[in-house]
Formats: structure tokens, C-alpha cells, sequence
């Protein structure tokens, strides 16, 4: 399910949408979608820290962790890990 | 055999579970005891492209373990694999070998309050090869280290996830002596329940899943077999064997339900033991430098505890390492403790089958010596040809049948930690059920 024009910005969601599964493999996948919230789809503090830190490796970025201050959902959080994208 | 009665125990043991390198049961442990099976086998070391021995856990998948406990409530297998399915390795054998114990002691279907049960965790060190896989990670960026590594890099978490899974609210904590530490678990959750603190306490020896560099330590300190090569693996654990040369790693992890009296007769389970005495000594030495006289005051001290005579223990399973020292030392003071009676208890190490469990090994062992007793048998000693002493009963290298009542079992850990618990056979069924 695309809902970005913005190839990048699509393969950041993949990536999250992925590693989220991975670790709340109990979650609905028709849920991860950018207006929902890590924590809605199951993903509890330990877990959301796991999927953020997983994607970062898996995109090759480093975020400073002040910056995750603003993220609101999974949406928001695909835009910050975007804009440290080569 | 004396007729005189044994004293019933204050503690029964109400289930059990194992995972090792020969069992993932309680039924299939007592098997592979009796055949003397032994898990010794080889492992790959990055760093060197060599080898290294090592019994270790074969074909252990977490799902296919908790999918095994068909008893146990569907919500209570899914919250196991929710909390527990991405732990490090040791975490997962805790959780697999707690439901085994959990689904024994029927806890799931005569419940006991949570806040009457506790949790007591024995080990220490437990997070050395998962903190060594995550290395390269962390290497790679700081950041990338998996904020799950601040819960999974304490021991704690041991008991953090076994708590959460079975709803435990009462009593929990990890305690360490070493190569002891399932001993020191195993008396303190005795204390517990004396104390009246809890009425249902889980003892679990916690799997030593050693980081290469751990495992080199003991290759270094010359205690660990493997000097001589890799070779015929099955043949290199020998405890009390002329020939022996250290002893050889295991993974297991192992799990004891234990229960006061009243908690039993309330719920009107069936105990698989008891336990009738322990004690924990140091030497006041912080060496690999076992002490016959430290030894023989732990033993002697747990037989008095259990209101029982050197004559009345029928077997002995033995600390036994393999390493060269450490059996003389426990066969000297084997000679203390029983003195004109040395030639009456059986005696066995399991290391030579499991190798040394390290910090699980007392739990291990315990679940070993209770399997034995309730079946009426001693298992082999790996590859014991020629028996460093010839007073002590040692088994050979086939099982004996044997009638048995009273068991003890010793750990010793580095550091002069000296324990040894007393078991007991439960008592034969009666009319009242």
C-alpha cells in the first residue's frame, strides 16, 4: 500500500513496516500505516526503540536522538529518517 | 540399606524441567541418564578457524519448546513467545525450562496467588555472547545498539520475563556463587519458603551461554579439557578418571518448583522429592583453589540440617568437573564426610554426560538426582576406566538399578563457594490421595 509519491519516503516506510512486524509479530499488517503510531500497532517502549535502531542500521543513517522528539507516527517518523538520507 | 525412617522433608519439590545438550524433558533426561548418553561434542571458534569442546544445546528452536507445553493455556504459550521470542538464548532456555516446571507442578490448573509465588534465578555473567554479538552493531554506530540490550544485558531480566509470563508477584531475585550459583539459588528459595515469605518459589539455574572470550579464560587457567585436541569428543569429560584432563562447557538450563507442605496438601499434588537439608560455605579464598575441608563442612553441615547420618545417604551426585584437582579435592573430602561408611553411597558425576552446566549446574544436577531417586537408578560414569579412588562407590560406566531414598548433591564454584543439598525420594503413594 503506497501512500506517498515519494519513491525514498516509500522504500523508509518498507523498511519500517518491516522491521515493525519483525518485532510485534503479532501486529496487523494493515495497520502500519503512516497515520497510526508505533504504540497503536503494539509496539511497546523497548520495542519502538528496537525498530527505530534497526532502521537506522538498515538505512545506513544516524539520527541524533533529540530529533525523535518530534515524531507523531510512523509517518513523521519516515519523514525524519528521509531527511537524513543521502 | 538402613531401615531407619527419613524425616519428611519441609520443602517438596513439585515439578521439574530441563534443557540440555541430551533432553529437552524430564522424561527424556531420565532416559538419556540411564543409556549414559553422553552431548559432549565440538564447536567452531571464529578467531583461532579451530575447535573447542563443548556439550551443547542441539536443535533448540523457542517456539517449537513452548508449542511442546500443549497443557498449558493458549493465552499463556502466546504471552511466553510475545514477551520472550527475540531474548538472548539463556532467557529463552529459562522461559522453555519454567513452563516445563509451570505445566509439572499443575500450577496452571490448581493456581496458587501470584503474590504467594517467587521467582529466585541462579547465575551471574549470563549476557556475555549475546553482549558479544551485538559488538559489531555498536561498532558500526553507537546507535544501532538495540535499546533492548539495557534490559536483556542484566541478569535481572531473568527474572523480569519468567515473572511476566507465569504472573509471578511475589519474591524474585538472581544469585550467583559460581559454579555453585544453582545451589545458592536452590537454598535460597528454601529460605523463602521457611520464611513463610511465599508458599510456591522457582529455582532455575540460568544456561552459561559464554562469550569466546569467557570460554578462553578457562582454556587459559588450564581448567578446561581441550589441551590435547578436539578429538572423539564423547571421550574427554573422565570425572574421577586417572586420565582425566578439565572439564568440558555445557548448555542446560533447569527449572525446580518448590513447595511448602501446606501449599502441597492444599492443592493435592503428587511431589517428585523434597528437600531435606542444604548449606553454602566459603573458604574465604578467592582462588580456583578447591578445599577439601570447606567442601566436607558444606556436606556435613546440609546432612545435619536434614536430621540425617552420613549412612543414610544412599548416593552421592558428585560436583565432579573432571578437572584434575578439583576431583581429588572432592573425593578427599568425600573421605571426611562418610569416613567407615565411604563405600556405601553410589556416587556419580552427570558432568561427564552434560559436561559442566556452570551456573546451572546445581538446578541441573538436582533435577538429575531426583529423577534418579524416583526412578530407582544410578546413571554412568562417562568414561570412568580407572577410578582415581578405589574406596568411593563410583558407578561404572553402565547405570545400576538401585533402591534410593536420600541424595547429595554438591556444587562447587570458584571464589571458595561450597554447597551441597539433600534430597529425598517422595514418600510412596498412599491411600489418601
Amino acid at each position: 500500500m503506497r501512500t506517498t509519491d515519494d519513491p525514498v519516503l516509500a522504500r523508509v516506510l518498507d523498511v519500517i513496516r518491516a522491521n515493525a512486524l519483525e518485532i510485534v509479530p503479532d501486529a496487523d499488517p494493515q495497520a502500519v500505516v503512516p497515520h497510526s503510531s508505533l504504540a497503536d500497532i503494539g509496539a511497546n517502549s523497548i520495542d519502538r526503540a528496537d525498530i527505530v535502531a534497526m532502521t537506522m542500521e538498515q538505512l545506513g543513517i544516524v539520527v541524533p536522538v533529540a530529533e525523535f522528539a518530534q515524531v507523531r507516527d510512523i509517518g513523521t517518523l519516515a519523514e525524519l529518517l528521509r531527511r537524513h538520507l543521502p | 540399606m538402613s531401615g531407619r525412617p527419613v524425616p519428611p522433608s519441609r520443602v517438596a519439590v513439585t515439578g521439574a524441567g530441563i534443557l540440555c545438550a541430551i533432553a529437552d524433558s524430564l522424561e527424556t533426561f531420565a532416559a538419556a541418564l540411564y543409556s549414559g548418553r553422553s552431548g559432549i561434542g565440538v564447536r567452531s571458534v571464529e578467531a583461532t578457524g579451530g575447535t573447542v569442546l563443548s556439550a551443547d544445546l542441539t536443535g533448540f528452536d523457542f517456539p517449537t519448546a513452548v508449542a511442546a507445553r500443549a497443557a498449558l493455556p493458549e493465552e499463556l504459550r502466546r504471552v511466553a513467545l510475545r514477551v520472550s521470542g527475540r531474548a538472548p538464548l539463556a532467557v529463552r532456555a529459562a522461559v522453555t525450562v519454567a513452563l516445563q516446571a509451570w505445566e509439572a507442578a499443575e500450577l496452571h490448573r490448581v493456581p496458587v496467588a501470584g503474590e504467594r509465588i517467587g521467582v529466585v534465578v541462579g547465575g551471574h555473567n549470563l549476557a556475555g555472547a549475546y553482549t558479544e554479538r551485538l559488538r559489531p552493531r555498536y561498532d558500526a554506530s553507537p546507535v544501532y545498539l538495540p535499546g533492548r540490550f539495557a534490559l536483556h544485558m542484566l541478569d535481572t531480566d531473568h527474572v523480569g520475563m519468567v515473572s511476566q509470563i507465569l504472573g509471578i508477584t511475589g519474591e524474585g531475585f538472581t544469585v550467583g556463587g559460581a559454579s555453585a550459583s544453582g545451589n545458592v539459588a536452590l537454598i535460597n528459595a528454601c529460605r523463602l519458603l521457611a520464611a513463610g515469605e511465599v508458599d510456591v518459589c522457582l529455582v532455575i539455574g540460568a544456561l552459561a551461554d559464554l562469550s569466546a572470550m569467557e570460554r578462553q579464560a578457562f582454556v587459559n587457567l588450564g581448567a578446561m579439557a581441550g589441551a590435547r585436541g578436539t578429538s572423539d569428543p564423547g571421550s574427554r569429560a573422565r570425572p574421577f578418571d586417572a586420565d582425566r584432563e578439565g572439564f568440558v562447557p555445557g548448555e542446560a538450563a533447569a527449572c525446580l518448583v518448590l513447595e511448602s507442605a501446606e501449599s502441597v496438601r492444599r492443592r493435592g499434588v503428587r511431589p517428585l522429592g523434597g528437600v531435606a537439608g542444604y548449606a553454602l560455605r566459603l573458604d574465604g579464598n578467592s582462588l580456583a583453589d578447591p578445599d577439601a575441608a570447606g567442601e566436607a563442612r558444606a556436606m556435613a553441615e546440609a546432612l545435619r540440617r536434614a536430621g540425617l547420618n552420613p549412612a543414610d545417604v544412599d548416593y552421592v551426585n558428585s560436583h565432579g568437573t573432571g578437572s584434575r584437582l578439583g576431583d581429588e579435592t572432592e573425593v578427599a573430602a568425600l573421605h571426611k564426610v562418610f569416613g567407615s561408611d565411604i563405600g556405601r553411597p553410589w556416587v556419580n558425576s552427570t558432568k561427564g554426560l552434560l559436561g559442566h552446566t556452570l551456573w546451572a549446574a546445581g538446578v541441573v544436577e538436582a533435577v538429575a538426582t531426583l529423577v534418579q531417586l524416583r526412578d530407582g537408578f544410578v546413571h554412568p560414569n562417562a568414561n570412568l576406566e580407572h577410578p582415581i579412588d578405589a574406596a568411593c562407590r563410583f558407578v561404572g560406566t553402565r547405570a545400576q538399578r538401585a533402591s534410593l531414598r536420600v541424595a547429595m548433591s554438591n556444587a562447587f564454584g570458584f571464589g571458595g563457594f561450597n554447597t551441597s543439598v539433600v534430597l529425598t525420594a517422595a514418600e510412596p503413594a498412599t491411600e489418601s490421595a
